[in-house]
């Protein structure tokens, strides 16, 4: 089953996606991970309030003037592409469950809040990735890795290119 | 920095706060525990429970030594990674004989790859050593036409008896003679050493080993019998020559060790407290020494060469790359 998360790695590197469906996960000497964690739950204490759906975990959801919003709190903009495909994909399952809900992606860190609504293109690129992720995890092997620019602080950076 | 705890004294070691506290007749230590990345107890201490699931809780690996400096066994705290795929893997290659005999293969390449590396080093400094080099050099084609495990081994065993028979010539000290492999007990001191830094070599791959998805008691050259650690045995052999072996000569050729470190114990020689000091003082050195890695672009420590094997090697099992021990080329 497709996670928000294995969303958020897809757009990072389709390799961590292989890699973390065999729960290959990285060791992190660095608090980073942990981090992240931090910031979510300090920062928006006045409205959290985890939610889950299915599989699905949503950061914040609030509703102003009838409207349903949904948050997602990130510790910085550097994968801004992954963090507004992973918050679109929690749209599209909200709108499966008839809620059309409207987005917004929170850097607290960085003081800034992106609004976000679902368009078609979107919806389109998302079911795209859902297939290629399917396919990616159907694989025998990983894809291979490919230096990209999120490497170099990549948990596999060691394991990639040992 | 993270590093690793040694301890030679004897006495107590306990968890205060969130730091290890060590007490002995020598006085009073507190190590914060996100400094220690692993710990070698020597001494005769005591510990409890509660100390053992801090260690746990943060996981640190303990390695313990008996008095002679023996290896006795490994406080190896709860898996963290954990992937069934990968022990899947592990496995797999383990039962299937083709696939284990050419694993196992492989860390003998990279052991004879690695001595011949040694030897030349030395062969550059005035050794003779060819003949030496020669021998084993021709005993390398057998590795790949061995048909079993257990005839690897003996391949192994036979090359590593020339590569003893250089030791003479490397050291060149009176005082260090060797007369043949001699383990339970080491019959003088240059065996000794031997034994010492073999065992040091095979915790240190134990502890890079908890750090990956491996499972250590899955081995490839050397058994699994599912009770003792072996994967760490089969890692072992590739840099034993360029951190082990070379740890000891340049230790006997400096003068660090000498004949006063060692005594007669167990109807054997094994070196004295101090000589296990200055030993394992030498050898942590030795693992924090960095060289320019060529893949990845950039200084590694020896510590950290053993880990990236232990990737390479997971690589292999899952079907990427095929496995290349490493190889040093100083
Ligand atoms: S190191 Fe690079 S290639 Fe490897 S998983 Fe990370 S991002 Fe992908």
């Amino acid at each position: 089953m497709i996670t928000g998360t294995l969303i958020w790695y897809y757009y990072i590197c389709p390799r961590e996606v292989w890699l973390m469906s065999r729960q290959l996960t990285p060791w992190e000497e660095n608090p980073f991970i942990e981090l992240g964690r931090l910031i979510s739950q300090e920062s928006y204490e006045r409205d959290t309030k985890e939610v889950q759906i299915e599989n699905i975990v949503i950061d914040i959801v609030k509703t102003q003037d009838e409207e349903v919003i949904i948050g997602e709190v990130k510790k910085s903009s550097r994968f801004i592409k992954s963090a507004t495909m992973q918050l679109a994909f929690y749209l599209l399952k909200l709108k499966e469950y008839g809620i059309n809900a409207k987005g917004i992606l929170l850097f607290p860190k960085e003081k800034r809040r992106i609004p976000l609504s679902l368009t078609k293109e979107m919806e389109e690129k998302l079911n795209l990735a859902i297939d290629r992720i399917n396919q990616i995890i159907k694989s025998e092997t990983p894809p291979p890795a490919t230096k990209n620019r999120f490497c170099a602080k990549c948990g596999y950076r060691e394991f990639c290119w040992a | 920095m993270k590093r690793t705890l040694y301890i030679f004294s004897d006495g107590e070691i306990k968890r205060k706060g969130n730091t290890i506290y060590f007490e002995s007749s020598e006085g009073k230590k507190y190590v914060p525990i996100e400094n220690t990345q692993e710990i070698l107890i020597f001494g005769e201490v005591s510990l409890n429970k509660r100390l053992l699931e801090f260690l746990n809780e943060n996981e640190i690996v303990v390695h313990f030594f008996n008095y002679y400096g023996f290896y006795i066994g490994s406080f190896y705290p709860r898996e963290h990674l954990n992937s069934g795929y990968m022990i899947l893997k592990q496995a797999e290659h383990y039962l299937d004989t083709t696939k284990r005999l050419r694993l196992a293969k492989k860390f003998v390449w990279g052991a004879v790859k690695n001595i011949i590396k040694v030897l030349e080093y030395y062969i550059a400094r005035g050794k003779p050593l060819h003949e030496i080099v020669e021998r084993i050099a021709n005993l390398e084609p057998s590795i790949s036409i061995a048909n079993s495990v257990e005839n690897l081994m003996a391949i192994e065993g036979n090359i590593r008896d020339h590569y003893y028979d250089s030791f003479n010539i490397i050291i060149e000290n009176e005082n260090f003679t060797f007369e043949g492999r001699t383990r339970k007990p080491p019959k003088n001191m240059i065996n000794a050493l031997i034994s010492f830094s073999n065992s040091l070599v095979y915790v240190v791959c134990l502890s890079e080993i908890y750090h990956t998805h491996l499972d250590p008691r899955i081995g490839f050259l050397h058994s699994t019998n599912m009770r003792r650690f072996t994967l760490n045995l089969d890692v072992a052999e590739i840099f034993k020559p360029i951190i082990g072996d070379r740890l000891i000569f340049s230790v006997i050729n400096k003068g660090i060790i000498k004949p006063s470190h060692f005594e007669e114990k167990l109807n054997g020689i094994v070196l004295n407290e101090k000589g296990k000091q200055l030993f394992v003082q030498e050898f942590d050195e030795r693992l924090k020494t960095t060289i320019k890695h060529r893949k990845l672009g950039r200084h590694v420590s020896y510590r950290e060469l053993i880990r990236l094997e232990l990737y390479k090697l997971q690589k292999h099992l899952i079907g990427e790359e095929e496995y290349t021990p490493f190889v040093a080329w100083w």
